[in-house]
């Protein structure tokens, strides 16, 4: 049973009433010809006919660039101000299943050892309002790695698309629940009649992945200078866009900017696929070839995570596939390591 | 001509004249082509050849590849576009000739980005380069593969890209502030750009001199501002308007604007074309006491 | 803010300094051996750094200290200042010039102009925004 019906045009009642609370409503949105997730603007037109929006919703939790203090040099001495991230209600419209089961990964890394607040207080004050695919492209695998276009996981609230003009509600959650109630105007609490959900978009399973096999090949270290890897991977030209477009990717860098005696110290994505991401001041460079980076997108991926945390490394939404300028396809690699013994 | 490319191929590796082809080869479903390199004989038939083959694929005889080059002496399969970009490298002392063999395809054009491909090449699916290119038969190859085009380019050059410059030339400043602040501040700073591009060899780029920071780091619109300056003013007298770039951008960024604007500043400045000759230095590193300087008081 | 080379501008500031000429004082000056020297970047350095407007002088064509330092300088200008101008900047903002060490003339008057016209549409809001 659903918990509400949301009429396609009442979506900006939605948005309003979210509004109306002080938080913001981030939506797929076209933006020079690509659907992207942004902070929608009341004149903003939310994008429905989409895929998968090009970016990952994580900017809003982890953004790409951040202050997270301040400094300023006096006679007297160094001063440091920290910043404290302005986690505000935030609600993150037209997720899909995939990427959602990413935040389970990314609190994971956050919280490890550490408590990154500037990532938890932000996804606390986040609802994730997921709706399931009806639609889908060559890139998509999320049924590859053990999820599927119905997986609720890390969702708050659920949308079913309908022919009814209109999407089924459910919640998830406690928060999505509790985000159900709060904004009951925009909802009607009954779906009408004709509202049946649609068929979902269920990508074939990729004959020949065998994910078990493959973390269990990455566990005995013995691949790691098998030539395999050059030639699978020679091609990446390290630019990195797909660690950006990644919903689990996680890596960032420290950097101070300002003036010489005032500024702020700024934390900013990196990636693995930089040849500088793992130079060492001596001028070495443990990772010095490209195939040698990819190798450890790949280990953090199918190794890393799940043996670390058990959670997901990748989940299948295939933002890398799309965006690599070489087509450098995450499951081409994933084919060729099940085969291997 | 596939199959006289294949045949190529494996007669070059054949003969051990070279240890890699670097060419275009399908993704698993036969949906987009990707780089190969190819280097046994018998893998020759993995190599394909269509309006799917967009990589710029010289950017991997720069020295940001050893590991390619450490497999030893290369061909490339490149259109005429491409080799544009070998001559510089030529020029700028990056690849000897002699250390690269050419295999040069006719081409009748590409598509502009390989996820419009339904088919058939239209021209509202190809890049503005390929409605203006005047090197449809390669030059400086070693083997050119396929019939002889007879395509000429336009007198006055066409596309979007043109009209585009045109239109921004014809804005105010403010306007065209707006205009380049709009579209730099989506930038990511992935740094695709640079990654794709051939001519974008630094060992070190600017973008990690650190010691000071030079290109700020942080993808807010100021840095994003003088990163996108920086990049095309290093690509000065260079850029061969391949649209590599352009089409990595993964936030579609019009790369391509400032890089024909820019050389058609040069043209017009030094009256230079890069990527035609081999024996003539880039403009940026030679001078002439000539040059026009009407701007300098 | 202006970035001059050591041998011929700079000269004639500090010969503009000794003869004490009088000039706007809202200029700060960088030296650097030569124009040579000056890459584009330093110049949006200073405008990220909040400069409403860069200077960047040398020696005349055929007098660089360097020979030809000022001549791939020149070759740098026409690129980089077509391209500040395709992106928007107003070009009342950046300025080229060559003053020899015997101008200091030239140098306060030069000074005095690309202040005034500074002045003209004031601060440089629109970069110093950019966050
Ligand atoms: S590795 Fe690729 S497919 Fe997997 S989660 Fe990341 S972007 Fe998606
Ligand atoms: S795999 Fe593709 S997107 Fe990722 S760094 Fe390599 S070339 Fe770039
Ligand atoms: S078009 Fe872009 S990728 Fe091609 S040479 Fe110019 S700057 Fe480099
Ligand atoms: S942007 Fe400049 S410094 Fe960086 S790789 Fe390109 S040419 Fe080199
Ligand atoms: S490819 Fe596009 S987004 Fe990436 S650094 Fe270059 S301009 Fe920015
Ligand atoms: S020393 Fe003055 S310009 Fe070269």
């Amino acid at each position: 049973m659903a918990d509400g019906f949301l009429k396609k045009d009442d979506l900006n009642r939605l948005r309003a009433s979210v509004a109306a609370k002080g938080g913001r409503f981030v939506a797929p949105v076209t933006v020079a010809r690509q659907t992207v997730f942004k902070e929608t603007a009341p004149s903003d037109e939310v994008a429905l006919g989409y895929i998968l929006a090009r970016n990952s919703y994580k900017e809003f939790l982890f953004p790409q660039t951040e202050a997270i203090a301040e400094f300023s040099i006096h006679r007297q001495g160094v001063e440091l101000r920290g910043k404290d991230a302005d986690a505000r209600d935030t609600v993150i419209f037209g997720a899909r299943p995939c990427e959602a089961a990413s935040l389970a990964s990314l609190r994971a890394v956050f919280t490890w050892g550490f408590i990154d607040e500037s990532y938890t207080k932000r996804e606390d004050k986040t609802v994730v309002i997921t709706v399931a695919c009806t639609s889908g492209d060559d890139a998509c695998f999320c049924t590859t790695v053990g999820l599927s276009p119905e997986s609720a996981a890390g969702s708050d609230v659920m949308f079913h698309e309908t022919d009814a003009d209109g999407w089924l509600v459910y919640a998830v959650t406690e928060k999505g629940r509790a985000f159900i109630e709060a904004h009951a105007d925009a909802w009607s609490a009954a779906a009408p009649e004709d509202a049946v959900a649609r068929t979902l978009f269920m990508p074939p399973v990729i004959a020949g992945v065998d994910i078990k096999k493959i973390g269990e090949r990455l566990k005995k270290k013995d691949h790691y200078d098998e030539p395999l890897w050059a030639e699978l991977t020679r091609k990446c030209i390290g630019c990195g866009a797909c660690t950006y477009v990644c919903p689990t990717c996680h890596c960032f860098d420290i950097t101070d900017e300002g003036a010489a005696f005032e500024g702020e110290r700024r934390k900013n994505w990196d990636s693995c696929q930089y040849d500088s991401f793992t130079l060492h001041a001596s001028g070495h460079n443990p990772r010095d070839a490209q195939w040698k980076r990819w190798r450890n997108r790949f280990m953090c991926k199918f190794n890393f995570y799940p043996e670390k945390f058990g959670s997901k490394g990748c989940v299948g939404c295939g933002r890398c596939v799309r965006v690599c300028p070489v087509r450098l396809d995450i499951t081409e690699v994933m084919e060729e390591m099940s085969k291997r013994p | 001509m596939e199959e006289q490319l294949r045949n190529k191929a494996k007669e070059l590796l054949e003969t051990g004249c070279v240890k890699v082809v670097i060419g275009y080869g399908w993704n698993r479903t036969k949906t987009r082509t990707a780089p190969v390199f190819i280097t046994r004989p018998e893998d020759a038939d993995r190599l394909v050849w269509n309006p799917l083959c967009v990589n710029n694929l010289s950017v991997y005889l720069t020295r940001k590849f050893k590991d390619i080059q450490a497999l030893g002496k290369p061909a490339i399969v490149a259109k005429g576009c491409d080799i544009r970009n070998i001559v510089v490298l030529i020029t700028e002392a990056q690849v000897r000739r002699e250390d690269v063999v050419i295999i040069g395809m006719t081409c009748g054009g590409v598509v502009y980005r390989q996820e419009l491909w339904k088919g058939e090449l239209k021209p509202e699916i190809m890049p503005t380069k390929c409605a203006n290119c005047g090197v449809r038969n390669p030059r400086v190859a070693d083997f050119v593969i396929g019939e002889r085009s007879s395509f000429t380019p336009p007198e006055a050059p066409t596309g979007m890209v043109f009209d585009k410059i045109k239109a921004i030339d014809a804005m105010t400043p403010a306007e065209r502030w707006n205009f380049w602040i709009g579209e730099f501040s989506r930038c990511i700073k992935c740094y695709a750009c640079r990654q794709v591009c051939p001519l974008c060899y630094c060992e070190r780029c600017i973008t990690e001199k650190n010691m000071p920071q030079w290109i700020e780091t942080s993808a807010h619109p100021r840095g994003n501002l003088s990163w996108n300056l920086t990049r095309a003013m290093h690509l000065v007298g260079r850029c061969t308007f391949c649209g590599e770039c352009e089409r990595a951008c993964p936030v579609n960024i019009p790369l391509n604007l400032m890089n024909q604007k820019m050389i058609q500043v040069v043209d017009e400045a030094f009256a230079f074309k890069s990527g035609y000759d081999e024996k003539t230095h880039p403009p940026m590193i030679v001078f002439s006491p000539d040059d026009k300087e009407g701007f300098i008081k | 803010m202006a970035f001059v080379c050591n041998w011929c501008t700079y000269a004639g500031a500090d010969l503009a300094g000794t003869s004490r000429m009088e000039y706007r004082p809202n200029v700060r000056i960088i030296k650097l051996p030569c124009t040579g020297r000056i890459d584009p970047l330093f110049i949006i350095k200073a405008f990220e750094n909040g400069a409403d407007g860069v200077l960047v002088s040398g020696c005349h064509p055929g007098d660089c200290h360097y020979t030809t330092g000022n001549y791939h300088a020149r070759r740098r200008w026409i690129g980089f200042k077509n391209l500040m101008e395709f992106t928007g900047i107003d070009m009342r903002r950046l300025h080229f010039s060559w003053v020899s060490a015997s101008e200091a003339i030239k140098w306060v008057d030069l000074i005095n102009n690309v202040t005034g016209e500074i002045k003209k549409i004031g601060p440089f809001m629109e970069y110093k925004g950019l966050k």
